[in-house]
């Protein structure tokens, strides 16, 4: 089975080719574009549900640091959920510009939030969990999102 | 370990950045200027005064100046490490910087030892304050990824750089010296180029293209040997150079080939990027992969013709290949800073990052770099490409510079207007 590092690592990657995939059908068309979006809002809130429900909460628990590096996290899923809201609105409202200027923020902000998971949180939970970490694993993979 | 850079809080001030970024079209505007009043058959040589301070007008003015800027934001998100003290540390090392910098343009076109004086000491508690600070914060990275070892790696070579540099400037104060200026000049141009800038973007794109055009990544081989083994070439250059000259050219085809690959491996992965879009600083990444492989291949065939094309090959690389790069990333990151910078203090309604910087002023500023950059190259043939070549670069920094001032006024006045302060949006977690 994959650590808790390869699991959502590889997450990361599986939803940045849902999001190129989103992009693609946007510029032919916003109307045809509704499916791909959807997937990858949908495929991105169980990202973040796994980590807030399952990892976060089991890191916190462990270590004791609830308003430490998985407080930062969760702020900035609460930006970007925002940011996917908006880009749900755009797509309604028919505005390309609109959308394709909210998708390029939230790259930048998803990639660099990304980055840090991947380069540190990830790794730290790695290191305190390693003992479990089969068990949350397959606790995020049978997640049912809420 | 450290989180540190996990937090706004915590991550570098928005100024400490943008203070580089702001200067440095600034002294490539100046460059720009002294090209203009320059003669061609004086610029053909890489050892004229003119050409000199040309150069670093745009190396320490603008390459470093970026670099700099650049370093001091990415390493929170790229090697999870904070800058002790960075908001003083990056005041302190750009103001001893721009004195340095100016001093030094000013001392060598008047021959002026007290400006030349100057200029050492700004230049080099400047660059050194800076490059001890982010070593000392790269020492306490745990997690060493390739990007953090090029990173380290390219340090390691500017602290050489900048000894020599100050080396060299010396020598126009005691003209005792003068004589090693050739040897070390050639050896603090080669490690610039290629162990600073060229092994520093090679760092960071292994980050930089799979994730922000969602690219295929980099094989293991080039994110784990290819910094390692270009290292080894400009080590061996540095031997052969000094011993055994006349085997340096199978030097200059290591480090070259390298490059070279380099540059082909960024085409192909642009190419079977995932992401559609194609923006003002794809185009950059697609130059300046043009420019490098030119430049490489010139750089060898160079050895043949007694480095009569050494000049071109500087415009190649360090203008098509390193500036090119650093400007298109600026394109990215600035308008994400300040989009960043604002949300995190709250405000939502602010404008997208494709908002903040003219879409077409952008592109204008590229086409004209570009044209500067061909038409200098083709001045070594019809010299009067040359002025019209020097103006169409001016304009292309005068762009540039406003494209930079553009988001950190819209920063500035969001700040002011407070718009939509919401505080809920710090409740929610």
């Amino acid at each position: 089975m994959s650590t808790i590092k390869e699991y959502l690592t590889e997450d990361h990657q599986r939803c940045d080719h849902l999001f190129a995939a989103m992009e693609e059908k946007a510029g032919t068309s916003l109307q045809g574009a509704k499916e791909a979006y959807t997937e990858f809002v949908n495929e991105t809130e169980r990202h973040y549900q796994m980590e807030e429900r399952v990892m976060f909460a089991e890191f916190e628990a462990k270590t004791g640091m609830t308003q430490g590096p998985t407080a930062m996290m969760r702020h900035e899923h609460v930006q970007m959920r925002q940011l996917m809201k908006q880009m749900g609105e755009a797509l309604e409202a028919n505005n390309k510009d609109k959308f394709f200027g909210l998708s390029e923020t939230l790259m930048m902000l998803l990639q660099q939030h990304n980055m840090k998971e991947e380069q540190m949180l990830y790794t730290m939970a790695q290191q305190h969990l390693s003992a479990e970490s089969d068990r949350i694993v397959a606790m995020m993979e049978s997640m049912i999102v809420e | 370990m450290n989180f540190n850079g996990l937090s706004i809080e915590q991550a570098p001030p928005i100024s400490a950045p943008l203070r580089f970024y702001l200067t440095a079209p600034l002294f490539a505007i100046i460059a720009g200027f002294l090209i203009l009043f320059s003669d061609t058959t004086v610029l053909m040589s890489r050892y004229s005064i003119d050409s000199i301070i040309i150069t670093h007008a745009l190396t320490i003015g603008f390459l470093s100046f970026i670099m700099l800027g650049s370093l001091s934001q990415m390493l929170p998100v790229l090697a999870g490490v904070v800058i002790p003290k960075v908001d003083v540390v990056t005041k302190a090392s750009h103001g001893l910087l721009v004195l340095g910098t100016v001093f030094m343009l000013l001392g060598l076109s008047y021959d002026n030892s007290l400006f030349n004086t100057i200029s050492i000491l700004g230049l080099g508690t400047g660059f050194l304050i800076i490059i001890g600070v982010i070593s000392i914060a790269i020492a306490k990275v745990q997690n060493f990824t390739a990007t953090v070892k090029a990173m380290a790696t390219s340090l390691f070579f500017v602290f050489f750089i900048v000894l020599m540099g100050l080396f060299l400037l010396y020598s126009y104060i005691d003209d005792s010296y003068a004589y090693l200026r050739p040897l070390i000049a050639n050896i603090h141009s080669v490690w610039a180029i290629f162990g600073f800038g060229g092994i520093l973007i090679i760092g960071v794109s292994f980050q930089v293209l799979p994730m922000f055009y969602v690219a295929p990544k980099f094989k293991q081989f080039c994110k784990k040997k290819v910094v390692l083994l270009i290292s080894i070439g400009l080590f061996m250059w540095l031997g052969l150079n000094l011993f055994y000259d006349s085997y340096s050219l199978v030097a200059k085809a290591w480090i070259a080939l390298f490059f070279w690959a380099f540059a082909t491996t960024v085409w192909k992965k642009l190419s079977a990027r995932r992401r559609p879009i194609s923006d003002t600083t794809v185009w950059y990444w697609r130059s300046s992969s043009i420019f490098l492989t030119l430049g490489s291949f010139l750089w060898i065939f160079d050895e043949y013709f007694k480095n009569e094309y050494i000049v071109m090959v500087a415009i190649l690389i360090g203008g098509g290949f390193i500036m090119s790069i650093m400007i298109g990333m600026l394109y990215k990151v600035i308008p994400f800073l300040v989009w960043f910078h604002l949300n995190g203090m709250g405000y939502m309604n602010i404008p997208t990052i494709n908002e903040m910087i003219n879409k077409k002023l952008a592109k204008t500023q590229f086409i004209l770099f570009i044209a500067s950059l061909i038409g200098f190259i083709f001045a070594f043939y019809y010299p009067m490409l040359l002025k019209i070549s020097a103006i169409s670069f001016i304009l292309s920094m005068i762009i540039l510079e406003y494209n930079i001032i553009a988001p950190v006024l819209i920063y500035r006045k969001t700040k002011k207007t407070k718009p939509d302060f919401d505080m809920n949006a710090f409740t929610t977690f």
